[in-house]
């Protein structure tokens, strides 16, 4: 049996190797692939300061690379790990951790081209700005890597704590632990990117709103930040609750389920209030003097915008709390496993849904503050209506858990 | 705009990086070279020596990074594309092997190597951050 346990590690270990950096390598060439892009068309609209555009691209895409550098380390760790004492809880821990880091990389990666991207440009139309521009990408970049760094602080738990004899079941825990927190941090890290790369378009067009362009964005990225927050959370209780002496059949469903759940409906929400954040940080650079409404509809825009990610961290916590009967069966297992998936993917649209009403109604209370009442009750009406897809989402979910 | 309609100069640009690199390799080399006597001194040569070892890949990385641009600017599109791409799989190959040697071999720390991955990251964004909190007003900040 110890063979076959150090086997199943090794698996475990190169397959969560191979998914760390494959998926996490995907974002970091993506956002810098943006930014040599913008970086090209910004030199050809200003090719006599070619040395500062390449310059802010290479220091842009030095850091966007730094996600794939966490995949990586965690790669390379799972690639060649010791593990004295094989389990299947260890075996299930690694590969959880492989898919934490490359799918909570990615986000990131992608999230931090847009800021380098967007300097680059605004570098090209105000080049005296070179400065100021490239402490906001810095910072901007800096903030879309938090998922990322969320995503690592859980793979190495996942990869060095030691969850001694837990019931089999653990294993299925601590797998979607590791997949929770990788998909809820997708949406984050490319949603802050939004607010990141609009404050940089912004600050080359209106240089005087500086200060509440980077108060805007790190207020917007870090709500834009909260559903990859709910996925930690999640990703924690699972790895640390004692659950008790549940049945395997069905808590294995019931866990992957409550993984499922929460990390899928962050991947909108995240994106959504990334979305409101960036219109925000665009709307303060045409109209500074609108910042106090724009603030204001930002935040209501990305509270309403999280609502499915909330429904999905109740339906995790159903999932993981409500004690389920032993049973021999397949069908109710399936039924909790098909109510994760079911919230997970009903929250992704309406999290994007409202996020994009949340940024038009934005765009137009910075051009025409007067009417932002008017524009805020029309925004929370629309949402409503996005909204409503994520509560059948959740009636479905609730039926089977509580009816099937 | 300033220089709008010149074309972009390969040279100027590469020079300009060249200097950007320096700047930044040598004090992340710095950085590490200091934490790494702070740790001699207090007796953790292992902890040192990842450092160091890391700090050392992270350069080499960073200057690879600009080195390819150098073989991209001012070529078609089909060899600069190759190049990118080779690039990024020599230098992630690159990256590991500091992580290799610290896992296999004892004289190395694996944790003090990983955070020498990301040192010259770590330099500038303090550099990021020293002109955010104390000079806001710096037209020239980073990179100049």
């Amino acid at each position: 049996m110890d063979i076959e346990l150090q086997t199943l590690i090794k698996v475990a270990a190169y397959l969560g190797g191979g998914m760390a950096i494959g998926f996490g390598a995907i974002g970091a060439a993506v956002g810098e692939g943006h930014a040599a892009a913008q970086a090209n068309r910004a030199l050809s609209e200003n090719p006599g300061i070619s040395g500062d555009i390449v310059k802010t691209m290479l220091v842009g895409q030095a850091v966007a690379e730094s996600a794939a550098i966490f995949a990586l380390v965690i790669a390379i760790l799972l690639l060649f790990l010791q593990v004295p004492a094989p389990t299947l809880l260890k075996a299930a821990s690694l590969l959880g951790a492989g898919l934490c880091i490359g799918l909570g990389a990615l986000g990131s990666g992608i999230g931090s081209g847009m800021p380098a991207a967007e300097a680059c440009r605004g570098i090209a139309r105000q080049p005296q700005l070179m400065g100021r521009m490239t402490t906001t990408m810095l910072v901007g970049s800096a903030v879309c890597q938090t998922p990322a760094i969320l995503s690592m602080v859980v793979a190495l738990m996942l990869m060095f704590i030691n969850f001694g004899d837990a019931p089999i079941v653990k294993s299925v825990a601590l797998f979607g632990a590791g997949l929770c927190m990788g998909l809820g941090a997708i949406g984050s890290g490319m949603g802050s990117g939004h607010p990141a790369g609009e404050a940089c378009k912004g600050l080359a067009r209106q240089p005087a709103a500086a200060g509440p362009l980077t108060a805007n964005m790190l207020v917007g990225s870090a709500v834009s930040q909260t559903p990859a927050i709910f996925a930690m959370v999640v990703a924690l209780m699972l790895m640390f609750l004692n659950f008790g002496d549940v049945p395997f059949n069905p808590a294995w469903a019931a866990f992957l389920g409550a993984a499922l759940s929460t990390g899928l409906s962050a991947i909108g929400s995240g994106y959504g209030c990334g979305l409101a954040a960036g219109a925000s940080c665009e709307g303060i650079a045409r109209h500074p003097r609108n910042v106090g409404p724009l603030t204001t509809i930002m935040l209501v825009g990305q509270a309403v915008a999280q609502t499915p990610c909330i429904f999905g961290l109740l339906v995790s916590f159903i999932l993981m709390f409500k004690a389920f009967p032993d049973t021999a069966a397949l069908a109710p297992a399936m039924a909790l496993l098909s109510a994760g998936l079911c919230m997970g993917f009903g929250g992704i649209g309406p999290g994007l849904g409202n996020g994009m009403t949340a940024e038009g109604a934005i765009r137009w209370v910075a051009r025409q503050s007067e009417h932002a009442s008017l524009l805020m009750r029309i925004m929370l009406v629309g949402q409503a209506v996005s909204q409503s897809t994520a509560i059948y989402a959740m009636v479905i979910s609730l039926v089977l858990i509580f009816v099937i | 705009m300033k220089g709008a309609g010149k074309t972009p100069h390969p040279t100027n640009a590469m020079e300009t990086i060249r200097a950007l690199q320096k700047r930044y390799c040598s004090r992340a080399m710095l950085i590490a070279i200091g934490g790494a006597l702070l740790l001699l001194v207090l007796g953790y040569k292992p902890l040192a020596r990842g450092l160091v070892l890391g700090t050392l890949f992270s350069i080499i990385n960073f200057i690879l990074m600009g080195q390819s641009l150098q073989t991209r600017i001012g070529k078609t599109q089909s060899r600069p594309t190759l190049v990118a791409l080779v690039s990024v799989v020599f230098r992630y190959a690159l990256m590991a092997v500091p992580l290799i040697i610290a896992l296999f071999y004892e004289p190395y720390h694996i944790v003090t190597a990983i955070v020498g991955l990301f040192m010259v990251q770590v330099v500038i964004l303090l550099e990021g951050a020293r002109n955010l909190l104390w000079n806001r007003s710096s037209t020239t900040g980073i990179g100049n």
